[in-house]
């Protein structure tokens, strides 16, 4: 998976406690009839940000980002945009604009002319109109389409179009439903890198709406998971990834295995568990537990090691089982490794070998072992 | 940056005029007359102008209210306007069920018709609405007449010996509704049919159910609300046909169109013409009822 | 479904002659020299000569036409209103009977709702003074009651199928909702104001009932002409004008046809 985000600046705007967040959701409700969509919701996000908001469908992630462009109002809670309270302002006069998910080109007009509508509401001359409508037209390399009207585009073409539209009116804050969602694997991935140079290049402030959580990794300065209404975490790709702060966020981004168990000693930043699946496990934990805290130890499948030998670390961070499965995907195989204690454990190993047969074979008995900085310790 | 407080005097003003104006034009253009038909079915016919008594009168400076049932009991007692009911409810009856036998395979062979086929094939359906309903049934009278081309053709064909009387029956009544309705039988019928997910009929055929009982117990079930909207566009209004059983009918049997007409224009009798108009309209409240609940169930889905 | 059945293309093929044969009859006895149907003596335009030289009848149509134009336009501005506040305004007070009040004209037998708007205009004259008397104005306010319940139904469905992430992102941009309606929704239900002004034109030119009751003296419309020369029996002249206007629509239906493949 790649995970790695563009370099960025040596202190990011969210570790400085001087910067002023751009955008500044405060303890915002949206409710539905009975349905909380957005369920008391406070997020920070910084100019030049692209932040992303993730979550499976339903998640009120859509209703967030709606919320921001003033296409719903809040229930509760207060929105402020560069330090405007925006709560009630309708769409029309805020300074953010919106690329759809299903684009939302206008049928009836020409691409040139859906790009020029945001600008005629702003009353700005023609000559400045036409010269926006130019550079957008340059920006996305579209300006051979001008003419073209939205339904003689190909879907790519239509993205670049939903996106010149929305970046037209030189917005400080531009927020993207799905922005890759019509696309198919292959322009998505390409696109993904586009979007981020653009979003460099111009300094906006992007916020985007993902259920894909790869497309989420690949551009994002931040990710918020969403559940239920709720933000689970906010944090860098890096950091969700690596240092989950619950189950859900840990199972809901790539693959892990989770161990439960719980604390029986304290070891100077360790701690010791005594795991259900009937060994030892000692953890480096960020936050203190008590003793007799119960806990999730939660270790993604390439941190764990494989060894064909009993490893020599006293029986503590190891498992032993048999190979049970073996995907080849190429680049990586995956193992599922089956313990006594019918406890399945997934692990990836990178072929850097080229494999004319096979190291590991089905029903081979086999041990895992991982180090105590390798996963993170959860309470719930 | 300026930023303007939401101003909601546009979007409510919209909301007014989108709800107001329909609303206040129907309130009283539709809803208002109602009251007065009402009220003028409780009068007395009268030689004055208009030809009818004042239901409340102040008689030294007392309010009299005389309220009248004289004809509703003439509805109930006399047999030729309980006849004339009769006679509606049985035509609409017959009439929509000839739409629908007719209508229903129609409605079916199109919406199964190749797609590009389907269009034109619809418009056909819809065109004859755009010529003059009057004419059309006019032209019937050409065709049932004795001396006709219907007696021509079958007189041609030696399929009988002497002209059949069809004009002026009961029967030319039914072929009247039957041509003139047709189209609205079908078209919510097709909606419908199109509507239909083909891959239901594909996993019957799967289990083992053979066309026609995948007809049977897929398809009819599941275009019953077609079915019933078409039938209720059909037979409410046909109940208070005029045109078509004034051309075509038996003037020996009387729909209640007729009969309204006839007390209105030719007897002046405006309170009897308003109760028969309250009868029939307490008639089709139940039909109209059922239809209104499949429209909003329609909605939900 | 293999649907192509015969049996069911034989149903269709007997339903088009159904609809179709009493028109085309028509057509064919326009021609005709003689006044009787079953007797063909020779093509002939004489109907169409006396058609034109009949001026009751053509100061009738030329009402007809005024009646349901008129009709048509203001139909479409309150059936368009209606459909705006059905799909737009979500659950507003009274609403089960606004849509009750939409539906109940589709359905409502004519010679209800004529004698209803006769006694209401009767009423109205008798405590207003309005109108002073029944005609063009009568029967235009008839029609408009009737026709904008078909008007909104044709609206009110194309508005349903039109995204709403439209509206949204024009407001997006900067566009007030008034901008938003005349700028991007008007322009996308355009085809269905036209079929609405035209469905709506064509229930005003049809109407017979309806318009003899709220019609005083000296407004003859076009049906009532008809209907009271067919009364009378066999009228060629009719044939004629039915060929008139079968004419009239067929083309009208080609050049839509035409525009609607140029799209």
């Amino acid at each position: 998976m790649a995970n790695g985000t563009p370099s960025r600046r040596p202190l990011e705007p969210w570790q400085d406690p001087k910067a002023r967040p751009y955008v500044r959701i405060d303890r915002v409700t949206k409710r539905f009839g009975d349905i909380y969509a957005v369920d008391d919701v406070t997020l920070e996000v910084y100019q030049g940000e692209f932040f992303s908001l993730l979550g499976s469908s339903g998640c009120g992630k859509t209703t967030l980002l709606r919320l921001l462009a003033g296409l719903e109002y809040p229930t509760s809670g207060r929105i402020y945009i560069d330090g405007v309270d925006v709560t009630e302002v309708p769409p029309y006069f805020r300074p953010v604009n919106m690329m759809f998910q299903s684009y939302a080109l206008f049928p009836h007009m020409t691409v040139e002319q859906n790009i020029e509508f945001g600008l005629r509401q702003d009353r700005l001359p023609r000559r400045e109109r036409m010269e926006r409508v130019n550079e957008m037209l340059e920006l996305l390399r579209i300006a051979p389409l001008r003419k073209r009207r939205p339904d003689q585009l190909s879907g790519g073409q239509r993205q670049r179009v939903a996106l010149a539209r929305s970046l037209a009116k030189h917005p400080k804050l531009l927020l993207l439903d799905e922005p890759l969602g019509a696309l198919d694997k292959r322009l998505r991935e390409n696109t993904q890198f586009e979007l981020v140079n653009l979003q460099e290049r111009l300094g906006t402030t992007f916020i985007t709406v993902t259920h894909d959580q790869e497309e989420a990794m690949t551009m994002s300065s931040r990710i918020a998971v969403m559940e239920a209404g709720q933000i689970r975490q906010v944090d860098t790709p890096t950091a969700i990834y690596e240092f989950p702060n619950s189950r859900f966020v840990a199972e809901f981004i790539g693959s892990v295995n989770l161990f439960e168990g719980k604390i029986i000693d304290l070891q100077g930043d360790d701690v010791l568990i005594e795991a259900q699946f009937g060994g030892l496990m000692r953890m480096r934990s960020l936050q203190p537990h008590p003793i007799g805290t119960p806990v999730v130890v939660a270790i993604r499948p390439e941190k764990l090691r494989l060894c064909p030998t009993p490893p020599n670390n006293g029986r503590v961070n190891q498992l032993q089982g048999v190979v049970e499965d073996i995907a080849y995907l190429g680049d990586v195989s995956i193992y599922r490794i089956r313990t006594p204690s019918r406890l399945l454990v997934e692990m990836t190993l990178t072929n850097t070998q080229p494999r004319t047969e096979q190291v590991l074979t089905w029903d081979q008995e086999v041990w895992v072992e991982w180090s105590p900085t390798s996963g993170v310790v959860l309470t719930d | 940056m300026k930023l303007q407080a939401v101003s909601d005097d546009e979007p409510r003003l919209g909301r007014l005029i989108n709800i107001g104006l329909p609303y206040l034009w129907l309130g009283l253009f539709f809803l208002l007359p109602f009251v007065i038909v009402l009220r003028i079915s409780l009068a007395e016919p009268a030689l004055t102008q208009p030809p009818y008594t004042a239901l409340w009168e102040w008689v030294d400076g007392m309010l009299e209210i005389r309220l009248n049932l004289r004809n509703l009991q003439l509805i109930s007692e006399d047999s030729l306007y309980l006849q004339a009911l009769l006679n509606s409810l049985w035509v609409a009856l017959v009439g929509t069920l000839g739409c629908l036998v007719l209508g229903y395979p129609m409605a079916y062979a199109i919406a199964t018709a190749p797609e590009r086929q389907r269009v034109p094939l619809l418009m056909l359906i819809i065109l004859p609405f755009w010529t003059s309903f009057l004419i059309r049934v006019y032209a019937w009278i050409g065709i049932l007449n004795a001396n006709g081309l219907l007696n021509g053709f079958l007189l041609w064909l030696g399929v009988i010996d002497e002209p059949l009387k069809i004009l002026h029956t009961q029967t030319a009544v039914y072929i009247g509704v039957i041509y003139s309705y047709l189209p609205f039988m079908i078209l919510p019928l097709y909606a419908n049919l199109t509507r239909l997910d083909r891959t239901l009929l594909e996993a019957a055929a799967d289990l083992g159910c053979r066309p026609w009982c995948a007809f049977r117990r897929i398809t009819f079930p599941l275009t019953l609300p077609g079915v019933i909207a078409g039938s209720m566009l059909v037979f409410i209004p046909v109940v208070g046909e005029f045109v078509i059983p004034d051309l075509l009918g038996n003037p020996g049997s009387l729909m209640v169109g007729q009969l309204m007409w006839t007390e209105f224009f030719a007897n002046k009798d405006w309170p009897l013409a308003a109760s028969l108009a309250i009868v029939l309209l307490a008639i089709l409240v139940v039909p109209f009822v059922i239809m209104q609940r499949l429209q909003q169930e329609n909605e939900m889905n | 479904m293999k649907g192509r059945s015969w049996p069911l293309l034989s149903v269709l093929a007997f339903g088009y002659a159904f609809l179709y044969i009493p028109i085309v009859l028509l057509i064919l006895y326009s021609f005709n020299e003689s006044r009787l149907v079953t007797v063909w003596s020779g093509f002939s335009l004489k109907w169409y000569g006396e058609l034109v030289h009949n001026r009751q009848l053509l100061e009738s149509a030329w009402l007809s036409v005024r009646i349901a134009a008129l009709n048509a336009t203001v139909a479409v501005v309150l059936g368009t209103l209606a459909a705006n506040a059905l799909v737009r305004h979500g659950r507003f007070r009274g609403r089960t009977l606004f849509e009750l009040l939409l539906t109940a004209p589709l359905v409502m037998p004519d010679v209800i709702i004529g004698l209803s708007l006769l006694l209401l205009f009767v009423a109205m004259q008798q405590t207003i003074g309005w109108p002073e008397s029944r005609g063009f104005t009568t029967i235009t306010i008839a029609h408009i009651t009737f026709s904008l319940a078909y008007v909104s139904v044709v609206v009110r469905s194309r508005l349903l199928r039109m995204d709403r992430s439209l509206e949204e992102a024009a407001m997006d941009l900067g566009a007030h909702p008034l901008t938003v309606y005349l700028q991007i929704t008007l322009p996308l239900i355009a085809p269905a104001l036209l079929a609405g002004w035209l469905l709506a034109f064509t229930l005003s030119l049809d109407d017979l009932v309806i318009a003899s009751f709220v019609s005083g003296p000296g407004a003859t419309t076009l049906p009532m002409v008809i209907y009271s020369s067919v009364r009378m029996g066999i009228s060629p002249q009719i044939n004629a004008l039915a060929t008139l206007i079968v004419a009239l629509v067929a083309i009208a239906v080609l050049i839509a046809g035409q525009s609607m493949r140029r799209r």
